[in-house]
């Protein structure tokens, strides 16, 4: 290796300079703690199954216990069955869901034939959906088809979805759909 | 005994689990991208992406192969980097460890002179300068945790435990893959704690897969700095 000048004056400078300070008694090693707390050390933890696809992985929520609930992190569950800790990429994404700029936290309205959306107010649209279901199954009600068979349908409604419901809000939706008599009931995960 | 992370491209599926539970652990942005025709997203590491599932289509012995590399920070045993950088307070090694951290003050260094100085060409800079790459979810193994992107692997591809645990698992696993991929391969095991293992030849995978003596290493006032030792060291030249 050869040392130019300017290396050379470099390193005897330097020399000189560490001579003087270390006999001064400094500690020139640097003090680093390694360990970093985890952002998620005071989180509450929480289990949930992933939304997306019908493999049904277990995952944990880390929420704030600042009050104000926000999800800090989600990730696989180790002691979950199904997937034991990992997931898939939509998976690892599920925070996505709640901590989400574009995310609607409002119910939004289309008038028929209107070109904008507007806001309106849970209780607005539970009442209208209410009514304007009630109104169309109850115009549309058949109980009797051609044959004079009993059938108790409509087949002016139909419901597609969801694939992101589990097991329990599944049955409650079918016995819903059911009960008005819908039998157009499809799942928007083989469409 | 550092921690090493195995990663086995022969059963990788390409899914990218890790590369988004890299992104959700560390709290980094997306990033904007347009369709390019390969399922490839993004089409390479940056200052808010430190993992990167690579993806190429290569036709092998008449037979369509697709290539996965989870490319990422590979945590040299002697980095480069840190080396270069020669400032503990920017580049450092957690000894407990072996990852390889950056901090805010790379801001100080030279980001050009350190990302060339990586045999892999991982680091990357932001528009200030300052610099970021994987850190092998340090705060997390300090905790009993896995990586992230080691959580995340669904097909266990991804492995990480005590080096020596690492080494023996990769070199079962070698052994393994060699049946179905004859010219299978771990790459620079001896130098890096991620250690991949590849089904093909290298070069298929990255530019980047292997540490080559044509570019990286260190440059002449570096190799001197390594000359000097712990003097050196000492001194801050």
């Amino acid at each position: 290796m050869k040392l130019d000048r300017r290396d050379f004056i470099k390193i005897s400078g330097a020399t000189a300079a560490g001579i003087a300070v270390s006999g001064l008694g400094f500690d020139l090693k640097q003090v680093k703690s390694h360990a970093g707390m985890l952002k998620t050390r005071y989180a509450k933890e929480s289990t949930t199954i992933c939304c997306y696809c019908a493999v049904g992985c277990g995952a944990i929520v880390h929420t704030s216990k600042r009050g104000d609930g926000r999800v800090m992190n989600i990730e696989g569950d180790p002691d979950h069955v199904i997937n034991q800790g990992s997931l898939c990429s939509k998976g690892s994404s599920i925070k996505q869901l709640v901590e989400n700029e574009n995310r609607l936290t409002e119910p939004m309205y289309r008038a028929p034939y209107s070109d904008k959306w507007q806001t309106v107010s849970w209780d607005w649209a539970l009442n209208n959906i209410a009514d304007r279901v009630k109104k169309t199954r109850d115009e549309s009600f058949e109980k009797t088809n051609a044959k004079g068979q009993t059938v108790n349908r409509t087949t002016k409604i139909a419901s597609v979805g969801s694939a992101a419901l589990d097991n329990e809000e599944c049955w409650i939706y079918q016995s819903l759909m059911r009960s008005l008599g819908l039998v157009y009931i499809e799942h928007q995960a083989r469409i | 005994m550092s921690k090493s992370i195995l990663i086995d491209t022969t059963i990788c599926t390409g899914c990218r689990g890790c590369q988004v539970a890299c992104k959700q652990w560390h709290n980094l942005p997306a990033e904007k991208t347009t369709n390019v025709g390969s399922f490839q997203n993004p089409q390479d590491l940056s200052f808010d992406t430190y993992k990167l599932v690579r993806m190429n289509e290569e036709i092998i012995n008449g037979k369509l192969e697709w290539l996965f590399f989870a490319d990422q920070c590979r945590h040299c045993i002697d980095a480069p980097c840190l080396e270069t950088a020669f400032d503990e307070n920017a580049i450092y090694k957690d000894s407990a460890t072996g990852a390889v951290q950056y901090t805010k003050t790379t801001k100080k260094l030279d980001a050009d002179e350190i990302i060339g100085s990586c045999p892999y060409n991982i680091p990357r800079k932001a528009v200030d300068g300052t610099l970021a790459k994987c850190d092998m979810c340090n705060d997390r193994i300090h905790n009993g945790l896995k990586p992230a992107c080691v959580t995340a692997c669904p097909t266990g591809a991804m492995q990480f435990g005590d080096r020596d645990e690492i080494l023996a698992l990769a070199g079962q696993r070698l052994e393994k893959a060699k049946k179905k991929f004859p010219k299978a391969m771990l790459l620079n095991p001896d130098e890096v704690n991620v250690i991949y293992l590849v089904g093909f030849d290298p070069e298929l995978y990255t530019d980047y897969a292997v540490a080559s003596n044509d570019r990286g290493g260190l440059s002449r006032s570096v190799a001197l700095r390594k000359m000097m030792g712990p003097f050196a060291k000492m001194m801050r030249v």
